[in-house]
């Protein structure tokens, strides 16, 4: 681009952008269909299984009589406030876990000496999975809203600290120098070079965090149960004291919907929209 | 009068903007665990004003040489001063252009340029002042709001060199900062610093593997030979930079002579270090 830009090249570029975006809506839609392919699939090898095979109720159910089960708990509100509570237990929970996660990761990011000191004991509590804390947990704090969210903010700090240390080390070395010769001191350098340089990194470590988040949480429930005002988890577990495979399945598909909405429509286009605008420009 | 007698008392007085005498430099590289000794006792004198270039084959310690004067590394042997002062750590008395990407990807243009006039508290009005002059300058008005990763590589550049231009720095290091651009656009990014240079004066130190450019923009072009990088000869570059045009370049017997001389100090080198290897 050695021509000196004008209005005429700006108005182009606009103009490709726009096509570039009605090109953009088509292969979305194009994307979705083919995603939704393999669940119509699984949806119907399911329904003929139980059509050719007729099982008992307590082995498997109908496409119809799980949706059936559904729309039972949404208009009954269980649903309803058990998936607020949840959402709402992850959302602390990641919040939480970013208050520690992410300035723990930019600090063993930035140094190594800390770094070096601190890895093998954060790899080892992170092997020790948030799960495997449940009974200590439980005799500590009981059946209790604290347990869940003791659970589910160990299991996402490991993600989001790691992830954050990373995204520090990741950033390429010139930034800091080009920084220190404008006369940037180290504070600068962490303001304006790592904690954005390493936004990235922060992301993708939230994203991972919030899905390993969101399976201990159902673990969480399903143990400390209905003491802590029920929850997506124990809609699944108290469902099995009823023998009811169809609410059981019910709460599960709605757990893989929920994840894969908020991941594609949420989590997704946030973390590409972070990488281009705050990774590594490649030449 | 009295301002030719000031100038040439300052001249008489001041050391040279940069000297630095027997560097050398050995390092452990990570990877193969080796010790590189990438530099071997070089002496260098760069006169304010001065627009050094340095050239060498792959490898041959020149961009050693451009952090050591930039301060990012120690060298193991001999010291390096700007204007009398050791150089011990970077600062905005020498600014860098990088040969890749070293722009801020999440600032955008303008804050990019700006960076360094931030750090310096520059006051808000003649901040914005300066950098809208220096976009200006550099051709990239309209692009102001654009992040990096919206530019060709071309631009990147030129917000590159226009963010160390914009600080006023008294000495400016280059490391093969075109190497990265396709050719047609260095041939203008080339002629554009050229004018730069000669109208802002600017002290320059000036890295390159292509023997045409070093001629092309140099007052004085070093010949460095490879590892262990030592300079070969120095040669001074006829034409005053202020007239030097690419087709001048072409046509220009003494030029044409430079180039070629300089191309036989860093080839026979080449070939001799080949040799010395085999």
């Amino acid at each position: 681009m050695s021509d000196p830009p004008n209005s005429t090249v700006l108005s182009a570029v606009e103009a490709s952008r726009q096509q570039a975006s009605s090109h953009r809506g088509r292969a979305l839609l194009a994307s979705v269909f083919r995603a939704l392919f393999p669940f119509t699939v699984l949806l119907g090898v399911w329904w003929g299984a139980w059509a050719i095979f007729d099982p008992p109720e307590i082995i498997l159910v109908s496409p119809p009589t799980v949706f059936s089960a559904f729309i039972d708990a949404i208009q009954d509100g269980t649903l309803p406030t058990y998936i607020s509570r949840s959402v709402g237990r992850l959302a602390l929970g990641t919040l939480i876990a970013a208050a520690i996660g992410i300035p723990l990761g930019w600090l063993l990011g930035i140094d190594d000496d800390i770094s070096s000191a601190f890895d093998p004991l954060l790899r080892f509590f992170n092997a020790v999975s948030g799960i495997a804390w449940l009974p200590a947990m439980i005799i500590w704090f009981g059946f209790t809203e604290r347990t869940i969210l003791v659970i589910i903010v160990y299991t996402m700090v490991f993600p989001i600290t790691f992830n954050a240390m990373t995204g520090v080390r990741t950033i390429p070395r010139r930034y800091r120098d080009a920084c220190r010769t404008l006369g940037a001191g180290r504070l600068r350098i962490v303001k304006e070079v790592y904690m954005p340089g390493s936004f990235p990194g922060v992301m993708t470590g939230l994203r991972l965090g919030i899905g390993f988040g969101w399976r201990a949480l159902i673990a969480g429930e399903f143990v400390v149960g209905t003491a802590a005002g029920g929850g997506i988890g124990f809609f699944i577990f108290d469902a099995r004291t009823q023998g009811s495979i169809r609410k059981v399945m019910a709460g599960m598909i709605v757990l893989g919907v929920l994840w894969l909405l908020a991941d594609r429509l949420i989590f997704k286009p946030i973390e590409e929209h972070v990488n281009e605008r705050w990774g590594a420009v490649s030449e | 009068m009295t301002v030719v007698d000031e100038v040439g008392g300052a001249a008489a007085v001041a050391p040279p903007t940069i000297s630095a005498k027997g560097l050398s430099h050995a390092f452990t590289d990570a990877q193969t665990g080796r010790t590189v000794h990438a530099l071997d006792d070089v002496d260098l004198e760069i006169s304010a004003g001065e627009f050094v270039t340095v050239v060498g084959p792959s490898g041959c310690g020149k961009t050693t040489l451009l952090n050591i004067l930039a301060g990012f590394i120690k060298p193991s042997v001999g010291e390096a001063y700007v204007n009398g002062r050791l150089i011990e750590k970077p600062g905005s008395d020498r600014g860098v252009v990088f040969q890749e990407l070293a722009i801020l990807p999440w600032r955008n243009v303008r804050r990019n340029i700006s960076h360094g006039l931030e750090i310096q508290k520059v006051p808000k009005a003649e901040m914005s002042e300066r950098v809208a002059s220096i976009i200006e300058l550099v051709g990239l008005t309209g692009f102001e709001h654009h992040h990096p990763h919206q530019l060709s590589g071309g631009m990147r550049q030129r917000v590159a060199v226009a963010r160390t231009w914009v600080s006023d720095p008294e000495i400016i290091l280059m490391d093969e900062p075109f190497a990265a651009v396709d050719a047609m656009t260095r041939l203008t990014l080339q002629e554009e610093l050229g004018a730069l240079t000669v109208r802002t004066g600017k002290t320059v130190f000036f890295i390159t593997h292509s023997v045409e450019e070093a001629v092309f923009l140099g007052d004085r072009v070093i010949a460095m030979s490879a590892r262990p990088g030592k300079i070969i000869d120095e040669v001074n570059v006829p034409v005053d930079r202020s007239e030097r045009t690419w087709e001048l370049m072409a046509h220009n017997e003494p030029l044409q002579e430079t180039v070629e001389h300089v191309l036989n100090l860093v080839r026979g080198e080449a070939a001799g270090s080949r040799e010395a290897d085999i």
